[in-house]
């Protein structure tokens, strides 16, 4: 059994080093990211470019599948919104 | 006969060591990495080698509409470049640019970060379900994958053929020889994935990196 407290910061870690790649972020503000931090909508990068390559490198990092049946626009609202759509689909 | 596609050319200060074929990235993700590769030209060229990055037909200032080409026309076009070099010639592609490198006319192969061509698919199709969503237009990936089969598809602002969908649904890197397959990250490239970034960048020192590792793999193979 894997402890699950690891497991969620393994898919934070994950995550955030994700959305640094994929938004240019830098590391700074990428750790400066809270559940409250506002993503599609809030910050000009995240376009529905973006909103796909994130999809498909959340399935590679985190080996995962997401059906995209799955996704509606209340993930990407917000950090802890996709945090807890990932660590549900890792842990699930 | 429409006309020929640019080559952006780096010459070395006297005779060229060999000729570094850069295979770009497909779509996107070449405008993203195209300052970074020419980066890697610029330190190859320094270092005795020529450095050759061909537009695509269809691609960047190519005359030819996307839509009119599919990957076996990229890999026939490879193989029409290569083979009009003089001397020695190592093909280095990075991403994408690993489903079409397969029929050139090298000496040696290297390849950065190789995706297959599904990944790529998948996230173009998503793009364009998520752009649908935004505007209120229901569409699924599967809704999609079925009008791409009649009429070329515009995925996240490529107008792409049914010949060119279909093909890089099944496209997966080629086997060649000898090949030297780098990941980025340990124990690879250390630098930015910057394919990925909505905003396209440039890494230097990633840059630095890509040409001492394809100057030391032309040296492994006994090129020069």
């Amino acid at each position: 059994m894997t402890d699950s407290v690891s497991e969620t910061s393994g898919v934070d870690a994950a995550l955030r080093a994700l959305l640094a790649d994929v938004l240019g972020l830098g590391a700074d503000r990428a750790a400066a990211l809270t559940d409250d931090s506002g993503l599609f909508g809030a910050l000009p990068e995240f376009d529905s470019m973006a909103v796909a390559t994130v999809l498909t490198e959340m399935e590679d990092r985190l080996g995962i599948l997401i059906d995209d049946d799955e996704i509606d626009g209340e993930i990407f609202e917000t950090y802890g919104n996709l945090l807890t759509f990932a660590t549900r689909k890792v842990t699930g | 006969m429409s006309a020929p596609e640019h080559q952006l050319r780096i010459d070395p200060v006297g005779p060229p060591r060999a000729t570094i074929v850069f295979v770009p990235p497909l779509f996107e993700e070449a405008n993203r990495t195209r300052r970074t590769i020419v980066l890697a030209m610029r330190a190859l060229a320094v270092d005795g080698f020529a450095a050759l990055l061909p537009d695509l037909p269809g691609q960047n200032e190519s005359l030819v509409p996307l839509d009119q080409v599919d990957l076996d026309q990229w890999q026939a076009k490879l193989a029409a470049i290569t083979a009009a070099l003089d001397g020695p010639v190592l093909v280095a592609s990075i991403r994408g640019g690993a489903l079409i490198d397969h029929r050139a006319k090298a000496a040696a192969w290297w390849r950065l970060a190789p995706v297959g061509g599904a990944s790529l698919l998948r996230t173009l199709m998503r793009a364009r379900a998520s752009a649908d969503r935004e505007a209120g237009i229901a569409s699924s990936l599967e809704s999609l994958q079925a009008a791409a089969q009649l009429a070329p598809l515009l995925l996240a602002g490529n107008s792409l053929s049914p010949a060119m969908i279909a093909g890089l649904g099944a496209a997966e890197a080629q086997y060649v020889e000898p090949l030297r397959s780098i990941p980025l990250g340990e124990g690879g490239i250390v630098g930015t994935p910057l394919w990925l970034r909505a905003e396209p960048g440039e890494d230097a020192v990633m840059a630095q990196a890509i040409a001492a590792d394809i100057a030391a793999w032309s040296k492994t193979c006994g090129i020069s």
